[in-house]
């Protein structure tokens, strides 16, 4: 009797349960539904804005730098008036710089309805979100992932591609008069393509020999193997590609074995901090191909000012300047095209021709990336920082 | 030739260092303890706090006060690991060994994770950095960091070998390790040694991450990962449970890292030494110096 009763009272829980579920699943399906396609509703409402970046992950740091940048773009256009009387409202995702998150972010930021994409930084986890958006018809304007692999598939790519920025180290590589190249990567999705890139450029080329290509385990903090496979190759110019965390130690353990020539890094690697990991006296002679940043451009001081109102102090960093950019861009997209509909914005967003970005007036060619790189050589300041060398003008 | 033994034997005398203590807490308990490698990271972070409080008397003297900022992150972090043991494996010990384990792992996430919440994601610099001009020796560059490194390396685990082998202590440590019940029977006070050797163990875990923080100059939450498997690797191959065994298996481990990427490439490295953790668990589970244990019924 006891026992029967336990049984059917387990048996009405669980069917409760699984009504419950399927009446979960009914409603969000719906909401999902609802939030895209009933146009009235959302035409009142603030514009909503995704972003996917990473907060959290090895590439945690780069999460904020990215969202206070999209952040001050969105609050100097909502005190002009919005786009048509309508707020922008930023919503962040975390990507974790991992495919698995990614995509998961991707479908949350779409349920939640936003009607354009601003974010990707790391490209492994862009890529597997580009059909996301696609499908659910939202533009999207990437402001740091810059792979190859992201090329001509519907995306903006405000940041300098792989193939521009290996273009800008080669061309670099042979003003220093390089005839023996060294590549480093870190194993990573972008700076695999870009070592990739650079040593096929070099070898249709021609005037450079690449004498190693060789890929570090970035979670490693001694390099001992690699430095020596450097210096047995015996080269006169280094080019690394991958992160700053790994490009630190590699730079310091690479002069602590006897390598004295250039090194190049890619623009993963520029950052302040990179001089703080690598130690006073071991940023000699180091160069980086980099898209411009706010301390770089004229009344960058006042930039950064708000940015510090925007991010609670923090200075910004890489990808700061590309995230406002990229919200400007697509701000800019649905005022031309008069409607946040995601065609009309995404080919407004392709027909813009000359808005003042960081990087220079803003082109798109018909893949989406900038018709000028904009990659510029910086070398280490005397106070750690990245400043200008060589716009490769000329 | 010669530069690639030095590199190994200089990488291998940070893991003989931690896996020491793996493998005396897997000798005395059975313990995989996983959380190990995050002691080696809290080592570091936990001197990167002393030294923050210190920079007055920074540059006056960079050797002394290192050896000074080891000792106290020795007796914070050797501190750390009796609490861990308090609190996460003590309350599990009658528990089948599979929970403790997973408790480990647990304990090393929440170590990772509690210090990326409070010093961020972020690779810090370590306020000290060790560096020389290198002395060419037999065709090898060989600075004299990894000189002095390996010399507070090889004193550390001279000391312990004394304590254990030739100590009341040790020697009761060394007979939990072969008959934990038949130890309290004789009147061991169990607890009170286990705890001390979560605190040696910890200890020169937490002295490994100090050094290897000043050496390479910069630390992150994640740092500890990857070394605490390889303590572990280096604990296998040298006979897992056998403070000798682990000492050795650091060192080989070393070597075989770096003839191994030698010949294959830095990014073969992992690969190479998980690769060899694999066969010896396979054809020499006991290791280079384990013996094949006997089951007794």
């Amino acid at each position: 009797m006891f026992s029967r009763s336990t049984k059917r009272l387990k048996r009405s829980a669980a069917i409760a349960a699984i009504a419950a579920s399927a009446a979960l699943v009914l409603s969000s399906c719906s909401g999902g539904l609802a939030s895209g396609g009933d146009e009235g509703e959302e035409e009142t409402g603030p514009i909503k804005i995704g972003m996917l970046a990473p907060f959290s992950g090895s590439e945690a740091a780069f999460g904020d730098y990215m969202k206070f940048g999209a952040q001050l773009a969105i609050n100097e256009i909502n005190a002009d008036g919005g786009i048509d009387g309508r707020e922008l409202e930023l919503i962040t995702e975390d990507d974790a710089c991992d495919a698995t998150a990614s995509v998961a972010a991707a479908q949350k930021v779409v349920t939640a309805g936003v009607v354009a994409s601003v974010g990707g930084y790391c490209s492994g986890a862009t890529l597997p979100t580009l059909p996301i958006f696609a499908e659910a018809n939202v533009p999207m304007v990437i402001p740091a992932a810059n792979s190859n692999a992201l090329v001509g598939q519907g995306a903006f790519m405000i940041n300098g591609t792989g193939a521009q920025q290996a273009e800008a180290a080669l061309t670099f590589a042979k003003q220093e008069g390089a005839t023996r190249v060294a590549v480093l990567n870190d194993q990573t999705d972008y700076s695999k393509d870009l070592a990739v890139t650079f040593i096929g450029d070099a070898e249709a080329d021609g005037s450079v020999e690449i004498v190693l290509d060789g890929a570090v385990n970035p979670a490693d903090k001694d390099f001992s193997a690699n430095v020596k496979s450097v210096t047995d190759s015996d080269p006169d110019f280094v080019f690394w590609t991958g992160y700053y965390q790994a490009g630190g130690l590699l730079a310091r353990q690479l002069r602590e074995a006897g390598y004295e020539g250039p090194l190049l890094v890619g623009d993963g690697t520029v950052d302040a901090q990179f001089a703080a990991i690598a130690g006073d006296g071991f940023t000699e002679n180091v160069f980086g191909t980099f898209t411009k940043t706010p301390d770089m451009l004229e009344g960058a001081d006042q930039w950064i000012a708000d940015y510090q109102e925007v991010s609670g102090g923090a200075d910004p960093g890489p990808y700061s300047i590309q995230a406002y950019d990229a919200v400007r861009v697509v701000a800019q997209g649905m005022k031309d095209a008069g409607t946040t509909e995601g065609t009309a914005v995404h080919e407004a967003i392709g027909a813009i021709d000359g808005l003042e970005l960081s990087s220079g007036p803003l082109k798109f060619t018909d893949e989406g990336t900038l018709t000028g790189g904009g990659f510029v050589i910086v070398t280490v300041g005397p106070e750690g920082d990245f400043i200008l060398h060589d716009d490769l003008q000329g | 030739m010669f530069q690639l033994i030095w590199n190994g034997l200089f990488v291998g005398s940070f893991y003989a260092l931690v896996a020491i203590g793996y493998s005396m807490v897997y000798g005395i308990i059975k313990l995989l303890n996983f959380a190990h490698g995050d002691i080696y990271m809290l080592g570091a972070f936990l001197s990167f706090v002393v030294l923050g409080g210190m920079t007055g008397i920074l540059g006056i003297g960079n050797l002394p006060i290192l050896l000074l900022v080891l000792l106290i992150a020795m007796l914070l972090t050797g501190g750390l690991g009796v609490l861990i043991e308090r609190v996460a494996y003590r309350p599990l010990r009658g528990s089948p060994r599979l929970s403790v384990l997973i408790t480990a792992v647990g304990v090393s996430f929440t170590l990772e994770y509690a210090v990326r919440q409070i010093w961020g994601p972020n690779p810090k610099v370590f306020p000290i950095r060790l560096s020389g001009d290198p002395i060419e020796i037999l065709g090898a560059r060989i600075t004299v960091p990894q000189i002095v490194l390996m010399a507070v390396a090889g004193l550390l685990m001279w000391i312990l070998q004394r304590y254990i082998m030739h100590t009341r202590e040790g020697r009761a440590m060394r007979a939990i390790a072969l008959d934990q019940k038949a130890s309290l029977l004789m009147g061991v006070n169990v607890n009170k040694v286990i705890s001390r050797t979560f605190f040696i163990g910890s200890a020169l875990a937490g002295a490994a991450g100090v050094m290897a923080a000043a050496y390479y100059g910069s630390i992150d939450f994640l740092m500890g990962f990857v070394i605490g498997l390889k303590a572990f690797t280096a604990a296998v191959i040298g006979g897992i449970g056998n403070l000798y065994g682990a000492m050795l298996g650091g060192l080989v481990l070393g070597l075989l890292e770096s003839f191994g990427t030698n010949f294959f490439g830095g990014e073969w490295r992992d690969v190479f030494a998980f690769g060899f953790l694999i066969l010896f668990l396979t054809f020499r589970p006991t290791g280079i110096l384990g013996e094949r244990v006997v089951e007794r019924v």
